[in-house]
C-alpha cells in the first residue's frame, strides 16, 4: 500500500484533470438544460480546436493560436446548434444526443485525416514553465488554471443563470420550450447563446487538455466520458454537484496511479484507474433510480 | 424541472415505426428466392473468387453482421441505444479464448458459452439503466464501452499464460483459438461463420415476428401503455439486451478463431461509436440493415484501402450519414436504396413509355 506522501503529486494532477472534467461537465449541463442536447462531440470539438491551434503555433503569436482554439470550438458548436438545433428541437433527448455522434465522427475523421496520429505533437502552454513548490510537490500554472477555471466558470454560469435576462430565459427553456416561446422569448437566439457559451468553455478545456494530457486524438476525444459521468452525477441539472463530481473523479482516478503494488490478478490496480468515472456514475445512477417511479408523465 | 432522469422516452431514435406483423405473415416467394440465391452465392460462388486477404475481410463482415444485427434489434425494435455492443464482441472473444485455454470443450460449446457469458455481462450493464430513460441507458453503455476497453487493454487477450487473465508476455500480441475440425481452412471457416450467421438471423426474425417482437413494439411505442396492457416491460427489455449481447458474444467467439486471431488493437473505443453509425445508416427496421452495416464497417474500408483512399474519409461520411438518417431517412440504406431504385426504374420506364406513345 502506498503511503500518504505518495499521493501528493497525483493529488495535484488529479485536481487539475478533475477540474477540466468538471468544467466540461458544467458546459454539458448548461447546454443540456437550455436545449436538451447532450453534446457527445464535446471532446472531439476540444481536440480539433487544440490541433488547429497547434498547427498555428509555429506561424503566429501563441496567444492568437490559443484564442483560435477557443474561437473554433465556439463557432463549430454554434454553427451545429444553428443548423441542427431546430430540426431536432422536438425530438427525444436520446435522438439529440445520437445526432451529436454524427458531429463527433465528422470531427474525428477530419482530425485523423489531417493530423495523422503517427507523428507525435507536443502542446506546451507557457504556463507549464512557471511553477511553485508546495509541500515538496511541483505545481505549475496550467494545473492551477485547471483548478481555478472550473470554479470560476461554474460560479459565473450560476450567477449568469440567476441574474441576467438571457440566463432567466435559459432556465425557462429548461422548464418548457413551447411555453417559453409563447411568452415571447426569442427561443432560438437564447439557444444560440447556450451553444456558443458551452462551445467557448469547450475550447478553453481544449487548450488545457492539450497541455495536461497531450494531443492524443482519440484519447482526448473520449475524455468526454469522465465529463459525462460528472454531469450524470449532477443529474444533468446541478452545476455545483457536477463541479464537485468532476473534481472527485479526477482525484480518485489520479490517486489510483499510486497503487502500483496492489494487484488485481497479475495487473496492478493502477492500470484500471480510468474506470473510476464509470463506477462512480453507475453508483450514482443506482442511487437515483432507487426510489423513483418507472414512468413519469 | 423537466430534466428529470426518470422520464421515459416518448420519441424514438428513428420515427414512423412500422408495427411488427401480427398473425400469419404473407409469404413472398420472390423475396425467399432472392435470399436463397444470395446465400448460395455466399456459400459456394464467392469463396473461389477471393484470395486469402479478401477471405479474411469477408469472414469479418459476416461475423460483424451478427454484432450489427443485435444492435439493430435494440434500436429498431425496442428503441434502446447501446454503445457497448462492439466492445461486447471483444468480451465474447475473451471468454471464448479463456475457456479454450482452460478446457478442452468442443468449438460450438465454446462459442455458445461465450455468447451466454456475454449475454449475462451485457444484461448486467443494462440493468441499472432499466428504470431510467433511453438517454441514460445510452450513456451508461458508452461508459461501459470505455471501461471495458480499459480493462481489456490492461489484461489483454488470453494467450496461454497462467492466472485468471491467462496472458503472458511470451505469448505474442494476438491470440487465436483453434478452429473446429470440420472448418480448418479459411474457406471452410467462412462457410461455418455464414451458417452461424444464418442461425442468428433466423433467431432475430423469429423474435421479431413472435411474442417478443410485439412486446418490444408496444414498449417502443409507449412504455406506460405497454405496462397497462400487461406487457412485462422489465423482462422484455432485459431479454432484448441479453439477445443483442448474446449475438455479440457469439460473434466474438467466432472472431477469436478467424485468421490472424484477435488483439486488443482490433477493439478501439471509437469503433463502438462507428458501429452505431453504420447500424443506423444500414437501417434498423430491416434485418438487411445488419448486412449493409457489416459491409460499411468491414468491406468498404478494405476496398478504399485497396484503392488508396484514406479510410478516415469514411468516418466523416458515417458522421454525415448519422445526421441524415436521424433527420430524413429513418429506415436507413436498407429502406432507402430499394425505394430509390424503384423510383429510378419507374422514371426510366416512364421515359420509354413516353417514347412509345410519341411514335
Amino acid at each position: 500500500m502506498p503511503g500518504l506522501d505518495d499521493f501528493k503529486p497525483f493529488l495535484v494532477l488529479g485536481l487539475a484533470l478533475g477540474g477540466v472534467f468538471a468544467m466540461n461537465g458544467v458546459g454539458l449541463v448548461v447546454l443540456y438544460r437550455a436545449t436538451g442536447v447532450l453534446n457527445l462531440a464535446y471532446g472531439a470539438i476540444a481536440t480539433t480546436g487544440a490541433l488547429i491551434s497547434w498547427s498555428l503555433l509555429g506561424g503566429v503569436n501563441q496567444w492568437i493560436a490559443y484564442a483560435v482554439c477557443v474561437a473554433f470550438a465556439g463557432v463549430v458548436t454554434l454553427v451545429y446548434g444553428l443548423i441542427f438545433g431546430p430540426p431536432f428541437a422536438a425530438r427525444d433527448p436520446l435522438v439529440k444526443a445520437t445526432a451529436t455522434i454524427g458531429l463527433l465522427l465528422i470531427l474525428l475523421g477530419t482530425m485523423l485525416w489531417v493530423w495523422p496520429p503517427s507523428t507525435t505533437r507536443t502542446y506546451i502552454l507557457p504556463t507549464r514553465l512557471h511553477y511553485y513548490e508546495i509541500a515538496d510537490v511541483r505545481v505549475n500554472w496550467t494545473q492551477i488554471l485547471g483548478m481555478i477555471f472550473p470554479i470560476v466558470v461554474t460560479a459565473g454560469t450560476a450567477v449568469f443563470l440567476r441574474a441576467t435576462k438571457v440566463g432567466t430565459a435559459m432556465r425557462a427553456l429548461a422548464n418548457d420550450r413551447e411555453i417559453t416561446a409563447m411568452l415571447g422569448v426569442p427561443v432560438r437566439r437564447v439557444e444560440a447563446a447556450a451553444w456558443l457559451g458551452s462551445g467557448i468553455v469547450c475550447g478553453i478545456s481544449g487548450v488545457l487538455l492539450g497541455d495536461l494530457v497531450g494531443l492524443d486524438i482519440v484519447g482526448v476525444t473520449f475524455l468526454v466520458i469522465p465529463a459525462l459521468a460528472a454531469a450524470l452525477i449532477g443529474r444533468l441539472n446541478s452545476l455545483w454537484v457536477t463541479l464537485a463530481a468532476g473534481f472527485v473523479i479526477g482525484i480518485v482516478q489520479s490517486c489510483l496511479t499510486a497503487f502500483n503494488d496492489v494487484h488485481i490478478g497479475t495487473r496492478p490496480l493502477a492500470d484500471f484507474r480510468t474506470i473510476t468515472p464509470f463506477v462512480l456514475a453507475i453508483v450514482a445512477l443506482l442511487f437515483f433510480a432507487r426510489r423513483r417511479p418507472l414512468v413519469r408523465t | 424541472m423537466t430534466t428529470d432522469i426518470n422520464v421515459v422516452a416518448a420519441d424514438e431514435v428513428v420515427p414512423a415505426a412500422p408495427v411488427a406483423p401480427v398473425g400469419r405473415v404473407r409469404r413472398r416467394p420472390l423475396k425467399a428466392a432472392i435470399v436463397a440465391g444470395l446465400l448460395a452465392f455466399l456459400l459456394f460462388g464467392l469463396p473461389p473468387l477471393l484470395d486469402s486477404f479478401w477471405m479474411l475481410v469477408v469472414t469479418g463482415a459476416v461475423i460483424y453482421s451478427m454484432v450489427a444485427l443485435g444492435l439493430g434489434l435494440l434500436i429498431g425494435r425496442v428503441g434502446m441505444v447501446s454503445l457497448c455492443q462492439f466492445v461486447l464482441a471483444a468480451v465474447g472473444a475473451w471468454v471464448a479464448l479463456r475457456l479454450s485455454y482452460a478446457t478442452s470443450l468442443p468449438f460450438p460449446v465454446l462459442v455458445l458459452s461465450a455468447g451466454v457469458v456475454t449475454a449475462a455481462i451485457g444484461t448486467l450493464i443494462g440493468l441499472p439503466a432499466l428504470r431510467l430513460s433511453g438517454l441514460y441507458l445510452a450513456l451508461i453503455t458508452l461508459m461501459a464501452a470505455g471501461a471495458i476497453t480499459i480493462v481489456l487493454r490492461a489484461v489483454l487477450f488470453p494467450n496461454g499464460g497462467g492466472g485468471f487473465f491467462g496472458n503472458s508476455a511470451a505469448g505474442g500480441a494476438s491470440s487465436r483459438m483453434p478452429r473446429p475440425s470440420l472448418a480448418l481452412g479459411d474457406t471452410a471457416y467462412f462457410r461455418y461463420c455464414v451458417v452461424v450467421a444464418i442461425v442468428m438471423f433466423v433467431l432475430a426474425a423469429w423474435h421479431v415476428r413472435r411474442k417478443p417482437g410485439r412486446a418490444w413494439a408496444a414498449i417502443r411505442h409507449s412504455q406506460a401503455t405497454a405496462i397497462s396492457a400487461g406487457v412485462n416491460t422489465v423482462l422484455y427489455k432485459l431479454w432484448a439486451f441479453a439477445l443483442a449481447s448474446f449475438m455479440a458474444g457469439i460473434a466474438g467467439g467466432l472472431l477469436a478463431a478467424s485468421a490472424g486471431g484477435v488483439s486488443v488493437q482490433q477493439f478501439p473505443v471509437e469503433t463502438s461509436v462507428t458501429l452505431l453509425a453504420v447500424v443506423l445508416m444500414g437501417g434498423v427496421y430491416s434485418l438487411w440493415g445488419a448486412v449493409v452495416a457489416a459491409f460499411l464497417l468491414r468491406v468498404l474500408p478494405a476496398l478504399l484501402d485497396d484503392w488508396g483512399v484514406s479510410t478516415e474519409l469514411l468516418t466523416i461520411l458515417f458522421g454525415i450519414g448519422v445526421l441524415q438518417v436521424l433527420m430524413t431517412a429513418p429506415g436507413g440504406l436498407a429502406d432507402q436504396v430499394p425505394k430509390d431504385l424503384a423510383r429510378l426504374a419507374r422514371r426510366i420506364g416512364r421515359v420509354f413509355s413516353r417514347r412509345e406513345t410519341a411514335r
